[in-house]
């Protein structure tokens, strides 16, 4: 199977089960939860159920496009559904027959695997999916986001789409995975990997991503006290990102590092505030300890 | 006598939590069975991934009924004038559903009182046990519980079905967004959707047919014997690791082995290594040949029996393949720089904020590290190893495998200085200076990386005590506890003398030279410390507490300390040594009186039972001599997390001796009137005293062993 055609099954079997299929969000994030519709989305009581591909970036995983699963810049498939439903492994079952995969055939494991994002004041449980031993999927239960409990909590589910189309057409690199009729992974990135690599541990400008950095996380604070929430989170994503390019160029002391993961923590928790505040539910929101 | 059987099915329970819910929920019924008067005769418990369920066999029909006291109003306010019950005796009479003639007087402590006698009890089991139930599910003890949807109960993981039967009759209640049936589900794939049980009893063999083994012995064998066939195949053996194998048997309701096997060109990478990627990435069982040597075969157990198994090993080896072809990089990588090349790196990593970075924290443990050698007397060939190891100390921690294996740290240090040439001493202290790596860890083999593991150890505890970063309670979030176990049991097993104040005092110089203030204080506080850790290990060996007290404030080193437990056990065992201690402490209670300290003069004894015992000192000191030299060759040095390797034995003729203090002393103590007038023979007799008590305070301090 193409990888545009998982993309597109996927699109479609979630459509299906009442999902909005979502488009990237045109901010570097470094994983599909920190798109609006998710962060952003599984706070307050609302039901809300949406679905679709998210292009993550994560400098410090990037390996020059030479390690076959670890790369900088890749693609999730990311559903969140509030309240989750009961019924929701076997959901995520069914989706894998939308990919051609009968989990009869295989080995399926649901494997303990926990979730915390310090910079998203956000944790979870739940599992990594295993699939003959690969990790397909991660399947978390968010009991904490931006500082709040979660009432009701939602389930995400993140498809890793790299692996599982490696898998299913017995490739064993990411880039040599057919993406489109006679177009690879590899010749759409791969030098946008190796180049993007460069960048990021060998020749980004340290002093300007900590200039950077402290005009959005000023003009984040400025945002958000006017309580314009969504322009103010797109500087906390960005804040976020100059941050991950921070942490890659390798600048950054352990202490200094921590204090980074603070302020953007500070910054999602504020975010996450607003928003419940212009939901009216601010004073429902029970605030964790 | 009915069974009862309760199962709450679940999403997948984390693995660790399927042996440990299993026995909170079996004990947190029968608790509550005993509670309500309804003490089964047997409860089983049984866990699978996806479920957690107890037997409660020989219910009795009805709860036991038990009389209860329940108090009124006072006397005086109960009867009027003429004896007959007041307003208030009535309306308590009715509330506790007797007649008012049935109440009774009692005297209290505070005062008479009218008590009514409540009959309790005798409901029937099948009225009590929904809500006794529903309750397990609001309280099943677990670390760490979640939320789902918009249910209110939290669980370990959601809650999808309550299977909750008395014999053949369902037990209905709600729990956490689900009601009770006489339905159970059979494995995910293999025998999808509900089954239905006929009675309780019969839980285990429906599942079995519904390809689950509900039972964890039955799985836990099941598993084994499965890996044991597949590795057989091949004439080779699955590895036996308890661990893993716990592991992998609450990952599967039914276990199926699937044999792999990846490139040979991968075995040329350490044993470790394989074995690591293999276990701690995939949970799959390393094999091995008769000759112990790894083999290039391993057996995943799957939880799905497939038509095609070649699917499901194809999948297993690929991923595999990718594991051992990132540990192959790294493994090359790294030996490209030797390991003082990987050294450099330490600058960069970071061990504490106020205490610098591992170069920082390596260069205080060499210095350590090298008193440490001079204070034991290191032979010099030895110590020109640990010179050789100290400046490469750790340097594993900056290599690409340890970054991405930390669990290899140590092991890298070994297997990259074999690589590079270095001297075997050498290659295996580096690995033994990490050790232990927990509780249950072995410890270095070799003196050099003993000192190395002492003196990391102590660098961190230290310090971080000097930072004000001790642990509290419950809470130790550097695992400093663990370090002073580290210590302590390194200490024991070399058996070195070396007194644990002097060890602190060696741990803080770095730190001080570094201009960090540590005052006295400071330091007694974590020689407290560490003495606390050497009493909980012999705690945890079974010795009493007295005895650990009276062996620890007696002694300045470890192993000092854990002989004297040893001996000072043994001696409380003989019939004779308490009465001996009782006399001890009338001895020590009278020699306190005294604070100077002088010479006993014979010339001053006025009664005939000062004499007998003056003379029987020189014995007595030569028994005790006798009992620690008896003590140090029986117990050369052994690990404290487990009891020495052989035991201490008979006591020799030190014993005796010892015991022939105890008649003199008694006809002295009983005869002998010591705070007499007369100055000079008063100081005397006090003096003698004191020499008894010092004599046999050599054995501990023996003033904490009352009450052993």
């Amino acid at each position: 199977m193409l990888f545009q055609d998982i993309m597109l099954g996927l699109d479609r079997f979630w459509a299906d089960q009442g999902c909005v299929i979502a488009l990237p969000h045109d901010t570097e994030v470094g994983a599909g939860t920190f798109y609006p519709t998710t962060f952003l989305r599984s706070l307050g009581s609302a039901p809300w159920r949406v679905a679709g591909v998210a292009p993550s970036r994560r400098p410090t995983d990037g390996r020059y496009g030479d390690n076959p699963y670890r790369f900088q810049y890749f693609f999730q498939y990311q559903v969140l559904l509030k309240p989750s439903p009961l019924d929701v492994q076997q959901v995520y079952l069914d989706s894998l027959y939308a990919l051609g995969i009968d989990p009869h055939a295989h080995d399926i494991r649901f494997v303990e695997d926990n979730w915390e994002s310090p910079t998203l004041g956000a944790w979870g449980l739940g599992w990594e999916v295993w699939m003959d031993g690969m990790e397909i999927t991660q399947f978390t239960y968010f009991q904490q986001v931006g500082g709040f409990d979660c009432r009701p909590v939602s389930v995400e589910l993140t498809y890793g789409l790299e692996r599982i189309a490696m898998y299913l057409q017995g490739v064993d690199h990411a880039f040599d995975v057919e993406y489109a009729p006679g177009v690879t992974m590899g010749a759409l990135r791969g030098d946008f990997e190796a180049q993007h690599c460069r960048y990021n541990f060998e020749e980004s400008d340290a002093e300007l991503q900590r200039l950077l950095f402290d005009k959005f996380e000023v003009e984040a604070k400025r945002l958000l006290e006017l309580g314009l929430v969504h322009p103010g989170y797109e500087f906390v994503m960005k804040a976020s990102h100059a941050f991950n390019l921070l942490d890659a160029r390798g600048v950054l002391s352990q202490t200094e590092r921590q204090n980074y993961v603070q302020r953007v923590r500070r910054l999602s928790e504020a975010s996450a505030r607003e928003y419940l505040s212009q939901l009216g539910e601010l004073e429902t929101a029970p605030e964790a300890s | 006598m009915p069974d009862l059987l309760f199962e709450i099915g679940t999403e997948e329970l984390p693995s660790w939590y399927v042996d440990e819910g299993r026995a909170a929920l079996a004990q947190l019924l029968e608790e509550r069975l005993a509670a309500a008067g309804l003490a089964a005769e047997q409860v089983r418990g049984f866990s699978t991934p996806r479920r957690l369920a107890v037997l409660a066999e020989g219910l009795p029909e009805r709860s036991e009924t038990r009389e209860e006291l329940r108090r009124g109003p006072a006397a005086e306010v109960a009867y009027d004038d003429s004896g007959a019950p007041t307003r208030a005796a009535r309306g308590f009479a009715q509330s506790s559903g007797v007649e008012p003639g049935a109440l009774e007087i009692r005297d209290t402590e505070r005062g008479r009182y009218v008590f009514a006698r409540i009959q309790r009890g005798g409901d029937a089991a099948s009225g009590v046990l929904p809500a006794l139930l529903a309750g397990l599910v609001e309280d099943l003890p677990a670390p760490r519980k979640m939320r789902w949807a918009d249910v209110s109960t939290p669980f370990m993981r959601p809650v999808h079905w309550l299977l909750a039967m008395l014999d053949d009759t369902v037990l209905e209640f709600e729990a956490a967004g689900v009601r009770s049936a006489a339905t159970t589900h059979g494995h995910r794939f293999l025998a999808p959707g509900e089954v239905r049980l006929r009675h309780a009893s019969s839980y285990v063999d429906v599942l079995r047919e519904a390809f689950v083994l509900a039972d964890s012995d039955e799985r836990d064998e099941a598993t084994w014997r499965a890996a044991s066939e597949a590795a057989g195949a091949e004439g080779l053996a699955a590895h036996d690791d308890p661990a893993l194998r716990a592991e992998v048997r609450n990952l599967v309701e039914y276990p199926v082995a699937v044999l792999g096997r990846f490139g040979e060109g991968y075995l040329e990478l350490p044993d470790e290594v394989l074995s690591t990627v293999m276990i701690h990435h995939q949970r799959f069982f390393p094999t091995h040949a008769a000759d112990g040597r790894l083999a290039r075969f391993f057996v995943g157990i799957s939880n799905n029996r497939v038509t095609d198994e070649d699917v499901v090993r194809s999948g297993y080896e690929q991923v595999l393949e990718g594991r051992l072809y990132d540990a192959r990089f790294f493994w090359d990588a790294d030996r490209r720089k030797s390991l003082s090349q990987h050294a450099w790196g330490l600058s960069g990593i970071g061990f504490q904020k106020d205490l610098g970075s591992m170069a920082d924290k390596i260069a205080r443990v060499s210095d350590v590290a090298g008193r440490l050698a001079e204070a034991l007397d290191l032979p010099r060939e030895e110590r020109a190893s640990l010179d050789q190891a100290l400046p490469i100390f750790r340097a594993d921690l900056s290599t690409d495998m340890v970054y991405e294996l930390p669990e290899l740290e140590g092991v890298m240090a070994r297997a990259y200085a074999r690589a590079e040439g270095l001297p075997e001493e050498v290659a295996l202290a580096l690995e033994d200076g990490v050790l232990p790596r927990g509780p249950g860890d072995r410890l270095p083999a070799t003196r050099i990386g003993a000192i190395l593991a002492v003196a990391d150890r102590v660098d961190k505890v230290v310090g971080f005590f000097a930072l004000g970063k001790r642990p509290s309670g419950s809470a130790d979030p550097f695992a400093l506890r663990r370090d002073g176990l580290g210590i302590a049991r390194v200490l024991n097993a070399q058996g070195w003398r070396l007194p644990l104040a002097d060890l602190v005092l060696e741990g803080a110089a770095p730190h001080r030279a570094n201009g960090m203030e540590i005052p006295a204080e400071g330091e007694a506080e974590v020689e407290r410390f560490l003495w606390d850790r050497v009493g909980s290990l012999l705690n945890e060996q079974g010795m009493p507490v007295p005895v650990v007290r009276a062996a620890v404030q007696g002694s300045r080193s470890v192993i000092d300390a854990s002989r004297r437990a040893h001996l000072l056990r043994s001696l409380m065992g003989h019939e004779e040594f308490p009465d001996l201690m009782a006399l001890y402490k009338r001895a020590a209670n009278l020699a306190r009186q005294e604070e100077r300290r002088r010479n006993v003069k014979p010339g001053l004894f006025r009664n005939e039972y000062e004499a007998p015992l003056f003379e029987a000192l020189p014995g007595a000191r030569r028994g005790v001599e006798a009992l620690l030299a008896q003590v140090r060759e029986a117990l050369p040095g052994w690990d404290l997390a487990s009891p020495p390797a052989s035991p201490l034995g008979e006591l020799g003729d030190g014993v005796r001796a010892v015991l022939a203090l105890k008649a003199p002393l008694d006809a002295f103590l009983d005869n002998v009137l010591v705070m007499v007038d007369e100055l000079e023979v008063r100081g005397n007799r006090l003096a003698l005293l004191r020499e008894v008590t010092e004599v046999l305070r050599e054995l501990g301090a023996l003033d904490q062993l009352e009450g052993a």
